[in-house]
């Protein structure tokens, strides 16, 4: 569990804070207040309880700091307490946004803020007995320093600095246009004031061991996004063994531990709600559009509800394919399919089917390590380190990764993490730092994981015959092979980044790309909750698309090469009309290219569907004409087939059947380009299910044709088609 | 309207991805394979090799050479494909048997239906064992008939069996096992035939034929079958190009019998092959290729368990229960309509919802589905660690770039050469995260036989971003010794595994293996196997034989090094105290209590030993220990931690009880 923490912003709302100034768009105070927002919505995000933040306004209207536990206001004037430590929920932050305008101040000393603070923060994280518990402490003060200051005597900064570090609270100083050297800032025609006050907040700042940037470093660093820290847990205690030492004096055994080295960060989930109908309002006019919409607008929980999920088992009934029967759930076993068949094994006997496995970590024998394919390796990544406080086992390990090491080797072991647990094989390969040495591994596949899927050679052709080409279309030319080569080289990135120093390094490292839809969601969810009206969603911040695309400089130099490349290459892009139209697209022949067509045309019956062989005769009756009646005719027909298949179906038992008749019939208009045909008979589809002329209530069978989204051709599928997809999506609705 | 879930578009097994809440459009059919054994019944076929001494040789009728292969393919597929369905139909018989649901007004004259399309049922197994393993039960069935079925008969009704059974199945194919290569006895029926072909090729039934040799005559394809089988099929457009359109024709000779050899042809046709997806592959702003992605390696799991349904008071059989989900309000348990559902995000205590085309923005704010190259790094710069999860196999196609196929090939040609990698900024489908991965050519292997084992191509490695990676544990390291590491090194020179390489072949799952081998046993009412063969056991003698000397050695070395060490540390602690004790003065600070922390035995981050437990065990007073202390002492033992004390109590007083007898 993380730490519990007490952080108290202090955010100066002056009246000059209100101001813009250096040409800058937007007032001081907004532009603090992006800082400030980001912050603040990020521990939101958390939804942690024992994250408590504080805010205190600096150069308010009033006075308030009872509320930080300071007794007497003397001293303290313009400054108040808008939120005192406490988890900050959605309600919070807007009763903030209304808090956080511009006062009509100047007055306000921000050195007496930083004290309420600390007692502010004092009170709030003692015990029943006064001491202090376990907590982060933190003051973070946003000020422009423009306010009044009566910069006190040396003493009583001593005494506050002293106090800070007593109490282990962090500082940071954040200064609206405030100097900085690293950053590369520094304000012309600073007033005499402000940089009196500016020198003794940093003085301040240093002094406690603090922090301190320019609002304007703060800013552009709300882009870099944090990477959450999770604490390293264990999945295996246990022993890395070679042989048995149960049975053999010589086997090898030592004590280790195994943590996660990498695992994939997943974006904050959204969970289903439902949107609670005021019944007076139901007039079936009102769409969910504009629910859903005004759900948004600071909904809360008058207007949604949660959701559980119903279960009801069903089984087929005996002796009618297509008839299911609710049954109890008292009259249910556990179980297993094998094929069809129900096996029942009770709760109690699953144990049969576990192996007999005891924890271990067992090697299996070793590879070289150029001899192994990477693509081998299936999972995310563990590193393997000797037991905590054995220095045998430390000394032990670290001899066996060093032989790995120095003979290029990798280790294959047998794995299991617990008892009854089935076993693993994986791959353990040495690491070797400075301070820090253990065994990288990840998971082998089995003999049943690797698919048997064949493909052609890549550098030569062989012939029916069995003769091996060497020049080919397929194949690549010598001008092809030095263009890739050539541009290959150009394109490369392992020098291209630059260090600290400016000095070639490694562009792209994996330290430095963050995962885009991570952040992405977490921006977003954050940004709605401060912009609750807004329309239009932000684009994603540009560090998260920085890597989508070559760099701009390496792209531009490599341009020639590229285009000596392409010339080479001599791709073609397949035009899309040969994709998708079929009136001139030549039938698809058998091996020995004998013309079908030809044939089938020489068989009179082919010219209707046949109900007995619907989906074949429809797809040749299409193919041997391009006269619209003959289309109109055939979709009809097809149409009788499927009409029929739904009334003659024992419950969904003929389903499949009409839905395929449908998909087939949908793209056949859609590459002959009359979706209107087939639009045509879904209205009548439709008409017929809702008015139960297909043998009784068939509703069932409409749920199959949305599932199966074989809805209205729409234009988005068909440039020819009149529905647009608003429409087709009104169309799954019943009709009222 | 209420969605029950089973009846939700399932997705394929390749889309595995669950943080992919939305469903997204590709590919609304249900992805799965139907595969109906068509099996020839002749004189020639029934006809046994001459008997011979020869262990190797055959002793199987190519029929029946069939039928153990459709045997074999069936209890594979349920454990591999538990959700595709298997047909198995004789032609050429005697006897005449197909389902009546099937035919309608049609009749297929010697056709023997022996298990229908469908998922297999443990009758339909042991039906085919018993034809496969009792002589006398398959010599009933096994007559052929006077008059040879006509093929177009035969293919109209795979043609039925396929519409009725397996409607919205992608792949669907018809497995045609035969040794007669010109079955038309004149031009009409040949034309039939032909005309029946190609109404399965517009169904989007594959024909997959598997010849076999008549002794001194061969097969010829041309003179009937050429005109029958096409090359892809027309939907199912995801499928790769073939390696070469026919199988081999299956002959007995050659050191291989013919069953091995149906065997080898079938298993290379068994799994149907899918894309995952089909993505331009853009090396540069205007340069890009088509290449398709494939699911080549893939953690096999066993099913999960489900409800049987007990057959109720009346004892029926057994069935297995479907479960329909519907979502309802929690307050008052009333259905909710689809419509009225709404995704929001947990903010600050609320609930913050977007409208469904927001909703969609926030994830597709990054592009289209693509792979784009973003430079080349050496191999090298691949750390071993930088993994997050099974890569997928890319190949180049023709469909929507003319050229694709050289070009990818000048790629991974090249980075084979100089031994690169590229970088790429990859996005999988519509609505799935942009991932960095790296592009690694592979090359093509090929097995003893000259087969290939793997594909030649490229590998798509999705690496970690920041966010996954995990920092290191602190540890307090002790380095080795060069003369420790040699001798180590002596251990790993002895133990390399056969070829020097990991072969996945070698290493057949031990836990799934067994819990099907039970389940099916179940199933079967077989008995039940006493073991299994657990071929990932270490071979334990082999290891002591030729490293035993070698591990002992390095073994005392250790120790002397860790005593060694031991002494060193322990006069330069006596030193560093007694430097120690002279400046301090007044009372001992906290140190004390944090060096007693960092021994293993007696801390409050580490397990109770065996011998303290032992001692607890024997006072009667491991009840007394906290349920921390004994979830710390079982974990550490890799021991169930969950549970209720008693539990937990009762499973550590059996472990040591255990400890102590042994």
């Amino acid at each position: 569990m993380a730490d519990k923490e007490a952080t108290v912003y202090i955010v100066d709302i002056g009246r000059s804070m209100g101001k813009k100034h250096h040409d800058r768009d937007k007032t001081d105070l907004d532009w603090a207040l992006q800082y400030f927002w980001d912050k603040v919505t990020s521990a939101v995000m958390t939804g942690r309880k024992t994250l408590n933040l504080g805010v205190i306004g600096l150069r308010t209207d009033g006075t308030n700091v009872s509320d930080a536990g300071v007794n007497d206001p003397e001293g303290y004037e313009n400054i108040s307490v808008l939120q005192t430590l406490k988890q900050t929920l959605l309600s919070d932050v807007r009763d903030l946004q209304a808090k956080l305008v511009p006062s009509a101040s100047d007055e306000g000393d921000a050195i007496s803020a930083v004290v309420a603070a600390i007692t502010m923060i004092a009170n709030a994280t003692k015990g029943k007995s006064g001491k202090p518990l376990q907590y982060k402490r933190k003051i973070v003060l946003i000020t422009s320093g423009l306010g009044t200051m009566n910069p006190e005597d040396s003493d009583q900064l001593d005494a506050i600095v002293s106090k800070i570090k007593e109490d282990g609270i962090q500082l940071v100083l954040i200064g609206v246009d405030f100097d900085d050297a690293d950053f590369g800032f520094k304000e012309e025609e600073k007033t005499h004031e402000k940089t009196e006050i500016e020198a003794y907040l940093k003085k301040l700042t240093d002094d406690c061991g603090g922090v301190f940037a320019t609002l304007a470093e703060a800013v552009e660093g709300i882009d870099t996004p944090e990477t959450k820290k999770t604490r390293p847990v264990k999945s295996y205690q246990g022993t890395l063994t070679l042989g048995n030492p149960e049975k053999y004096d010589s086997a090898m055994t030592i004590n280790v531990e195994r943590y996660p080295r990498t695992s994939i960060a997943r974006p904050v989930t959204a969970k289903t709600w439902f949107i609670k109908r005021d019944p007076a309002a139901e007039d079936g006019t009102q769409s969910t559009h504009t629910v859903a919409e005004d759900a948004g607008d600071g909904l809360n929980e008058e207007v949604l509800g949660g959701v559980k999920t119903q279960r009801v088992f069903q089984i087929q009934k005996e002796g009618e394919t297509g008839s299911k029967i609710d049954v109890p759930q008292e009259e249910l076993e556990s179980g297993y399919a094998y094929g069809r068949t129900a096996v029942h094994i009770a709760e109690t006997d699953k144990v049969i089917l576990e192996l007999d496995t005891l924890p271990s970590l067992d090697i299996i024998g070793f590879i070289p390590e150029d001899k192994f394919e990477r693509y081998l390796a299936m999972t995310k990544t563990n590193i393997i380190v000797a037991q905590k406080g054995n220095d045998m086992a430390s000394l032990a390990l670290s001899s066996f990764i060093h032989a790995l090491y120095e003979t290029a080797s990798y280790a294959v072991a047998r794995f299991a993490a617990k008892e009854k647990k089935n076993p693993l094989i994986l791959l353990l390969a040495p690491l070797i730092q400075p301070d820090f040495e253990g065994l990288i591994d990840f998971e082998l596949p089995f003999a049943e994981d690797v698919r048997d899927y064949k493909f052609p050679p890549l550098d030569r052709k062989v012939t029916v015959a069995g003769k091996s080409l060497t020049q080919h279309r397929d194949l690549p030319t010598p001008e092809l092979m030095d263009a890739m080569s050539a541009y290959v080289d150009a394109m490369d990135l392992s020098t291209f980044g630059a260090d600290d120093d400016g000095n070639p390094a490694d562009y792209m490292p994996m330290d430095e790309t963050y995962s885009p839809l991570v952040h992405r969601v977490h921006q977003i969810v954050r940004w709605r909750a401060t912009h609750p009206t807004a329309q239009d969603l932000p684009g994603p911040p540009a560090i998260l698309t920085k890597f989508s695309t070559p760099p701009e400089e390496l792209a531009e130099s490599s341009k020639p090469l590229l285009e000596a490349l392409m010339r080479a290459s001599d791709v073609k892009k397949v035009p899309p009309k040969q994709q998708g139209r079929k009136r001139t697209r030549e039938r698809e022949k058998p091996l020995s290219g004998l013309n079908i067509d030809e044939l089938l045309s020489g068989q009179p019956k082919r010219a209707r569907v046949d109900p007995s062989n619907p989906i074949p005769t429809f797809k040749q009756t299409l193919a041997t004409t391009d006269n619209i009646d003959t289309f109109k005719i055939a979709v009809a027909d097809l149409a009788k087939v499927v009409y029929s298949y739904i009334t003659n179906s024992v419950g969904d038992s003929r389903y499949g059947q009409a839905i395929e008749c449908i998909r087939v019939m949908r793209e056949e208009m859609t590459e002959l380009e009359e979706p209107a045909l087939f639009n045509g008979f879904m209205q009548e589809l439709k008409t017929k299910i809702f008015r139960e002329e297909l043998n009784g209530n068939r509703r069932d069978m409409w749920m199959k044709v949305r599932m199966n989204r074989v809805g209205l051709i729409d234009q988005k599928l068909s440039p020819f088609s009149e529905v647009t997809e608003e429409v087709a999506r009104e169309f799954w609705k019943p009709p009222t | 309207m209420a969605e029950p879930t089973d009846e939700k578009r399932r997705h394929g097994e390749e889309e595995e991805d669950d943080d992919e809440e939305e469903a997204d459009d590709s590919g609304y059919k249900t992805v799965k394979d139907a595969v109906l054994f068509a099996i020839d019944v002749s004189d020639s076929m029934l006809k046994r090799p001459p008997p011979s001494d020869d262990k190797k040789a055959d002793r199987d009728s190519p029929t029946s050479a069939a039928l153990k292969c459709a045997y074999q393919l069936m209890q594979q597929r349920i454990i591999s494909h538990p959700k595709d369905m298997m047909g198995i139909l004789l032609f050429g018989t005697q006897d005449t048997k197909f389902d009546e649901v099937n035919s309608g007004d049609q009749s297929y004259p010697h056709c023997y239906l022996i298990s229908d399309l469908d998922v297999p049922e443990a009758s339909d197994v042991k039906r085919l064992r018993s034809l496969v393993e009792d002589e006398e039960e398959a010599a009933k069935l096994l007559v052929p008939a006077k008059q040879d079925v006509t093929m177009a008969n035969l293919l109209f009704c795979a043609n039925q069996i396929f519409t009725t059974k397996a409607p919205n199945f992608s792949s669907r194919r018809l497995f045609l096992v035969t040794d007669n290569d010109n079955p038309a006895a004149d031009k009409g029926a040949k034309d039939n035939a032909i005309t029946r072909a190609r109404d399965l090729y517009d169904l989007g039934v594959i024909i997959e034929l598997f010849p076999i040799s008549k002794p001194g005559v061969g097969f010829d394809r041309a003179k009937f079958y050429d005109d029958l089988v096409y090359s892809a099929s027309p939907s199912d457009p995801d499928a790769p190009a073939p390696v070469s359109s026919a199988t081999k024709v299956s002959s007995s000779g050659d050191g291989i019998s013919l069953l091995q050899s149906l065997i080898s042809s079938i298993n290379s046709k068994a799994a149907p092959r899918r894309a995952l997806f089909s993505l331009p592959l853009e090396l540069g702003p205007d340069l890009r290729i088509g290449v398709k992605g494939y699911v080549i390696i893939k953690r096999q799991a066993a099913v999960k368990s489900c409800y049987v349904w007990m057959g109720g008071e009346d004892g029926e059989k057994k069935q297995l229960a479907v479960v329909n989900t519907t979502p309802m309000t929690d307050d008052s348990a009333r259905a909710v309509e689809k419509v009225d559902l709404v995704k929001a995000y947990t903010f600050g205590g609320e609930a913050v919802t977007f409208p469904p085309e927001q909703m969609k923005l926030i994830r597709q704010c990054f592009g289209d589905p693509t792979i784009r190259i973003i430079g080349f790094k050496p191999i090298s710069m691949l750390p071993i660690w930088a993994n997050t999860k099974t890569p997928t196999f890319i190949y180049p196609s023709e469909a929507d770039f003319i050229g694709s196929t050289r070009v990818f090939s000048a790629l991974q040609q090249t980075l084979l050469k100089d031994k690169k990698m590229a970088l790429v900024w990859y996005i999988a489908r519509k609505n799935a995260g942009p991932v960095i991965a790296a592009l690694v050519p592979g090359v093509e292997r090929l097995g003893e036989g000259g087969e290939q084992v793997m594909p030649p191509g490229m590998w798509l490695i999705p690496l970690p971003f920041a966010d996954d990676i995990r920092d290191y544990p602190d540890i307090s390291l002790v380095k080795t010794t060069d003369d420790l590491t040699d001798l180590m090194r002596n251990v790993v020179q002895q133990l390399q595994l056969p070829k020097a390489i990991y072969d996945p072949s070698r290493y057949p799952n031990p836990g799934l293996q067994w819990f099907y081998r039970i389940l099916q046993a179940l199933a079967l009412e077989e008995d039940m196997p006493e073991k299994l063969e657990d071929k990932t056991l270490p071979k334990y003698r082999q290891i002591d034989k030729r490293s035993g000397e070698f591990v002992v050695e390095w073994g005392q070395a250790l120790e002397n090094e860790h005593a060694l060490r031991l002494q060193n540390r322990s006069n330069a602690a006596a030193l560093k105290r007694e430097s120690a004790t002279d400046k301090l003065s007044g009372p001992l600070p906290k140190r004390i209590k944090t060096e007693r922390g960092a021994t293993p035995a007696g801390g409050e981050d580490e397990a109770i030993s065996d011998e303290m437990m032992l001692v607890y065990h024997k006072k009667g007073t491991v009840t007394k220990l906290t349920m921390d202390k004994l979830k710390r002492y079982l974990s550490s033992k890799g021991l169930e931690t969950k549970g209720k004390k008693a539990d937990l109590v009762q499973r550590a007083e059996e472990y040591v009880a255990e400890k102590m007898d042994s």
